[in-house]
């Protein structure tokens, strides 16, 4: 189970709130408003999952993570959406995610969700 | 009631004719009038046995009615007269012009008709009329008056074209435009509601988020402020349950790909407002390159693409009477994409505006919704492609999109 969580969310109060409640379950939360500049402040080996939302302006969700895959990283990556898509969860876990969310998340499901992932970012993550 | 027929009307031709010939003669002074009055006789009788002709040669209806009787009877009816009406000529000789409508002409145009021909003024319209054998057709009449020397009206001149086919195109056209218009009203809804679920999922999610960190936060304590939470969080999600139904009542329809002829498409597409277009006094110019693949695509929608783009530019050029040219060009970007251009000579994009033209709810016109390029756009990538636009060097904005080329089709082709 991983201690740290990164959010990604372009929305500056939903970064807000979820780490506010992720807190309450004793992680270490960092929030980041764009993709860009969680890849400029976190390195791929420092451990820690990542939330990820898909619709945002510059780099949206699936980018980023196909950047993030790209570049070598295990990190586990949960993707959460207000944007109702049909495919959104096989395609989240068929390019290597945890899973897909839709938002407004109950806290339970996404405290599960994150304490299925593993902890060392070294684990390669199952991808069915 | 003394019958005229066709050779009674060509008879009185000849008199009036010789009348003429008479008088004329009596001006000219000098000559042989003997000799000249016959040459001119034979010469105008070779006319009027040639007009006589004509006009029963003539694949208009045509009809003449005397308009010196009270009832307005029909004199004479050509063959394809005849023909439209499906009656024949002795039941039509000697009658009045309106019986021959049939009971479904509208009653408004026939009032108008009459109003017109009593004034002894000319008339141009449409109406549906009914054969003998009941079946409606859509005729082109036009009827004027013939005067005597002294302005005096004296008979009327009708012609009668079918013009079912024709109206059945235009009408066909005008149900395909309703059809595009109803798609691209749902489409603009649908839009509509997915980005106004998506504004209010994010703070529903904050509420949500906060509501149950509180909600631990006093775990085991103020079994008031509990409650309350647990009120804020139903009540959240009720308000979920609601953008969820909204969601699935007004889902896209998913769009249906099949083979496209992205020219072909252009120019179905351009048939659909080409009225539009001729009325704003503007000229469309195509520029397309007749080697072009096909494309996969769903034809509804790029129509709606290419009409939100025709539709803008000829709205950046209103008001401006020396900017009228709209140019479409389509041309092998690579060998998977196809582009297509909208050019327009108007005001161009302004700089501050350029970022935002594509973002939902941006508008520059007064009574816009701010759907239209926005949507444009998400169809465009929806089919693999992309939507962009540019300020001309000159004048004018060209809006231009790329689509994959089939590339089984592509293939089978090379």
């Amino acid at each position: 189970m991983p201690s740290n969580i990164y959010i990604v969310d372009d929305d500056e109060s939903v970064c807000r709130a979820l780490k506010t409640l992720l807190m309450t379950f004793g992680f270490e939360v960092k929030t980041f408003n764009s993709a860009r500049s969680f890849f400029d402040a976190v390195p791929n080996d420092e451990p820690g999952c990542l939330l990820l939302d898909i619709h945002m302006p510059g780099l949206d969700g699936w980018a980023a993570q196909k950047i993030l895959v790209g570049s070598g990283s295990k990190r586990p990556v949960i993707f959460i959406s207000a944007e109702k898509q049909d495919n959104a969860a096989s395609r989240a876990l068929k390019v290597g995610a945890m899973g897909f969310l839709q938002k407004p998340v109950n806290a339970q499901t996404l405290v599960d969700l994150i304490n299925a992932a593993p902890e060392d970012t070294n684990v390669t993550v199952n991808s069915q | 009631m003394k019958k005229i027929t066709r050779n009674n009307l060509e008879e009185k031709f000849r008199q009036q004719t010789g009348e003429l010939e008479i008088r004329d003669g009596q001006l000219k002074q000098g000559v042989d009038r003997e000799k000249l009055g016959a040459d001119r006789e034979k010469l105008a009788e070779e006319q009027i046995h040639i007009r006589t002709k004509a006009m029963e040669a003539a694949l208009d209806g045509i009809f003449i009615v005397d308009a010196k009787k009270p009832n307005f009877p029909i004199i004479y009816a050509n063959a394809s007269f005849q023909g439209l009406i499906g009656y024949a000529e002795n039941e039509i000789i000697g009658k009045n012009y309106f019986l021959f409508y049939g009971s479904d002409a509208d009653s408004r145009i026939v009032e108008e008709i009459k109003q017109t021909i009593r004034q002894g003024k000319s008339f141009y319209g449409e109406m549906l009329n009914v054969r003998k054998n009941g079946k409606k057709f859509w005729s082109l009449l036009r009827i004027a008056p013939i005067r005597d020397t002294n302005g005096v009206t004296t008979h009327y001149v009708g012609i009668q074209t079918d013009c079912t086919l024709m109206k059945q195109r235009d009408l066909e056209i005008e149900e395909q435009r309703e059809d595009l218009l109803h798609v691209t009203r749902v489409g603009k809804l649908a839009e509509f509601v997915s980005s106004l679920a998506h504004e209010i999922s994010q703070p529903l999610t904050a509420i949500l988020s906060y509501a149950q960190a509180a909600q631990r936060m006093f775990a085991g304590r103020e079994p008031q402020l509990q409650e309350i939470l647990q009120y804020i969080i139903s009540d959240d999600q009720r308000a979920t349950e609601v953008i969820r139904r909204l969601r699935a009542l007004l889902k896209k329809t998913k769009p249906t790909f099949e083979p496209l002829d992205i020219n072909v498409l252009i120019n179905d597409t351009v048939a659909l407002i080409m009225t539009h277009i001729t009325v704003r006094n503007k000229v469309v110019e195509f520029e397309l390159d007749s080697g072009l693949p096909l494309i996969q695509g769903d034809r509804i929608q790029l129509q709606q693409v290419l009409l939100n783009l025709i539709s803008n530019s000829l709205e950046a050029m209103e008001g401006s009477s020396d900017s009228h040219e709209l140019l479409i060009r389509t041309s092998r970007k690579d060998t998977d994409t196809i582009m297509v251009e909208v050019q327009d000579s108007g005001c161009g994009i302004p700089a501050e505006n350029m970022k935002k033209l594509f973002v939902h709810f941006f508008t520059s016109k007064p009574d816009g919704l701010g759907m239209g390029l926005s949507i444009s756009r998400s169809i465009v990538e929806a089919h693999g492609g992309r939507l962009e636009v540019k300020n001309n060097p000159d004048r004018g904005a060209t809006f231009y999109f790329t689509i994959p080329v089939n590339m089984k089709n592509a293939n089978e082709q090379s």
